[in-house]
């Protein structure tokens, strides 16, 4: 347990001392703000416009804006603040590779699984927080601009594009217990992704698969059920466990 | 007792075999040199004795206990300094022990109390900085503090002194030298000075097997005599020399060596030069040294 809790300290310092922690903050909180005010400002965007484009023959009519808007845009800005923090940690195992710095701590006894467990806690601690940090201001703004009240299954909309980053975390952790590089990480992780999505558009498979999980979105606006999802929540949560269990078994066997 | 057994182990990489049955082990509280060129097999030998590689054939010890490749629990038993050590950098020296220690299941007290101790016995105990910001040989230090910091019962060290100036390599063998007493050392090296400086017991590596090995007065006494050399006032008087031992090598026009003489046969160089009446500015008698063995090894 101690040598668990010290490579967990020690990953937490890392990414605080290297700005991580920092950059992913400003991103996440910077993408709650954001969403509300795109949402808030279309409006008074469009009427400003409007003149010049009524010149141009176009009539702008006035659209109302809501919570909903807000929320779209959340779904809309989310998965590019998931791609930067998979950037940013893809090469959590493969720089400790290429520096050697793995080196010192195996030889003193640590146990390999601990090292893996230890990485995958940290980043997927940061995802819920960096995640949900995003959602409650979002969520947060809208209750005080517009309230959230008449939009159904908000939380559990918002859960499944959070599986589907923990999902993709698992993935890096195990091609980092088979690949030598951060940037082979990446093309793994994007391309195991697309293969899944291209996949998710077969209509036999797509029920199954974590690329379901991205039309949660679609829940406040009174599209579908959330019992429509148990199939993919339930195969989302497995894969990731099993990613998990096959990258500590990988990186024991792993020459570094 | 023997610390570290290896017995006849082999490893290829691909059609490469870069260790080849190889048999030694190790006393303890001796400190054994490892010998080599470069791609003899140290590294890939320290390797498996860590576990960080995995063995084809043959068995390796460390206190009485089989390594295994991956978990390797001998691990426990051992301090290793890699040849080009390197540790994270956004860590202090302190810090970083202190993250050691707790891998290693220390206390806070043992903590405390041991990287105190240590960073002041390799002279970093000022150091504050960030280890980002170390030079080679301060990051070579930390490495050994590391090393020593769970009192292993092995010390290894991948060529601890290759990298640093003399001040440097110095400092290192001492340290070496100083921990004797409380630990067995093998360490790599191509320097065979350092090894003649504080080795008890060697061996040479030559292409994946071992060549030769032993307490070092045995090695040296394998080649019990060295050689002369004579040093002449003209070219002319060391021909005259080397008219009567043909088997003598030309250094300079006026210096000449004769390989491996015997007692008696040195006389005989004397009484020859005092009977021809060839005066000699300088003779001396070469010690064998580690370096002549091993060149012979090495053209052999």
């Amino acid at each position: 347990m101690k040598q668990l809790t010290a490579f967990i300290h020690k990953e937490l310092l890392e990414s605080l001392r290297t700005g991580k922690v920092a950059i992913l903050l400003i991103l996440f909180i910077l993408l709650g703000i954001l969403n509300p005010a795109i949402a808030r400002l279309t409006p008074w965007l469009l009427s400003a416009i409007s003149d010049s484009m009524s010149e141009t023959g176009l009539s702008v009519a006035a659209i109302e804006v809501n919570a909903l808007t807000s929320w779209a845009q959340f779904y809309k800005n989310i998965p590019i603040a998931l791609i930067v923090f998979l950037l940013a940690f893809s090469g959590t195992l493969t720089n400790e590779y290429q520096k050697g710095t793995l080196i010192p701590m195996i030889t003193k006894g640590m146990a390999r699984w601990k090292i893996v467990a230890a990485k995958g806690a940290a980043i997927a601690a940061y995802w819920t927080i960096g995640y949900w940090l995003c959602y409650g201001i979002t969520y947060g703004y809208n209750a005080y601009f517009w309230g959230n009240g008449n939009a159904p299954g908000l939380f559990f909309s918002a859960l499944g594009f959070y599986l589907i980053g923990l999902w993709l975390v698992s993935l890096i952790l195990t091609l980092s217990a088979i690949a030598g590089s951060g940037s082979f990480v990446m093309l793994g992780v994007g391309g195991i992704f697309l293969i899944v999505y291209l996949l998710g558009l077969l209509p036999a498979a797509g029920e199954y698969l974590p690329v379901r999980l991205l039309h949660t979105s679609n829940l406040p606006v009174g599209a579908g059920r959330i019992s429509d999802y148990a199939a993919a929540i339930a195969v989302t949560l497995l894969w990731t466990a099993v990613n998990a269990i096959a990258a500590a078994f990988l990186f024991d066997r792993k020459k570094i | 007792m023997d610390m570290l057994t290896v017995s006849h182990v082999s490893k290829s990489f691909g059609e490469n075999r870069v260790v080849d049955d190889l048999s030694f082990s190790v006393a303890e509280h001796t400190i054994f040199g490892f010998i080599g060129q470069n791609g003899a097999g140290k590294t890939t030998t320290m390797n498996m004795i860590l576990g960080l590689l995995k063995a084809e054939s043959g068995e390796i010890r460390v206190n009485g206990e089989a390594v295994r490749f991956g978990r390797t629990p001998t691990n426990a038993y051992i301090g290793y300094l890699p040849d080009v050590p390197e540790f994270y950098g956004f860590m202090t020296p302190g810090e970083y022990l202190d993250l050691c220690g707790k891998v290693t299941g220390m206390t806070r007290a043992q903590r405390e109390r041991k990287s105190a101790e240590l960073l002041d016995l390799v002279g970093l105990g000022g150091a504050h900085k960030r280890i980002q910001g170390f030079s080679r040989g301060m990051k070579q230090r930390l490495g050994i503090a590391q090393a020593l910091l769970s009192d292993p019962l092995l010390l290894i060290c991948d060529e601890p002194t290759s990298a640093l100036d003399p001040l440097g390599r110095k400092e290192i063998l001492d340290l070496l030298l100083h921990v004797k007493d409380r630990t067995t050392v093998v360490f790599s090296t191509h320097i065979l000075s350092d090894v003649e400086r504080i080795c008890d017991e060697a061996a040479f590596l030559h292409r994946g097997r071992l060549a030769l090995g032993g307490k070092l007065q045995e090695l040296k006494s394998i080649r019990q005599s060295g050689g002369l050399e004579l040093e002449f006032y003209s070219a002319a008087e060391a021909e005259r020399f080397k008219a009567l031992f043909p088997a003598s090598g030309s250094l300079t026009a006026l210096k000449l060596t004769l390989k491996q003489q015997t007692q008696e046969e040195t006389r005989n160089v004397l009484r020859m030069l005092a009977a021809r009446n060839i005066p000699v500015r300088r003779i001396e008698r070469l010690e064998p040294e580690l370096e002549d063995l091993f060149m012979e090894m090495v053209r052999e």
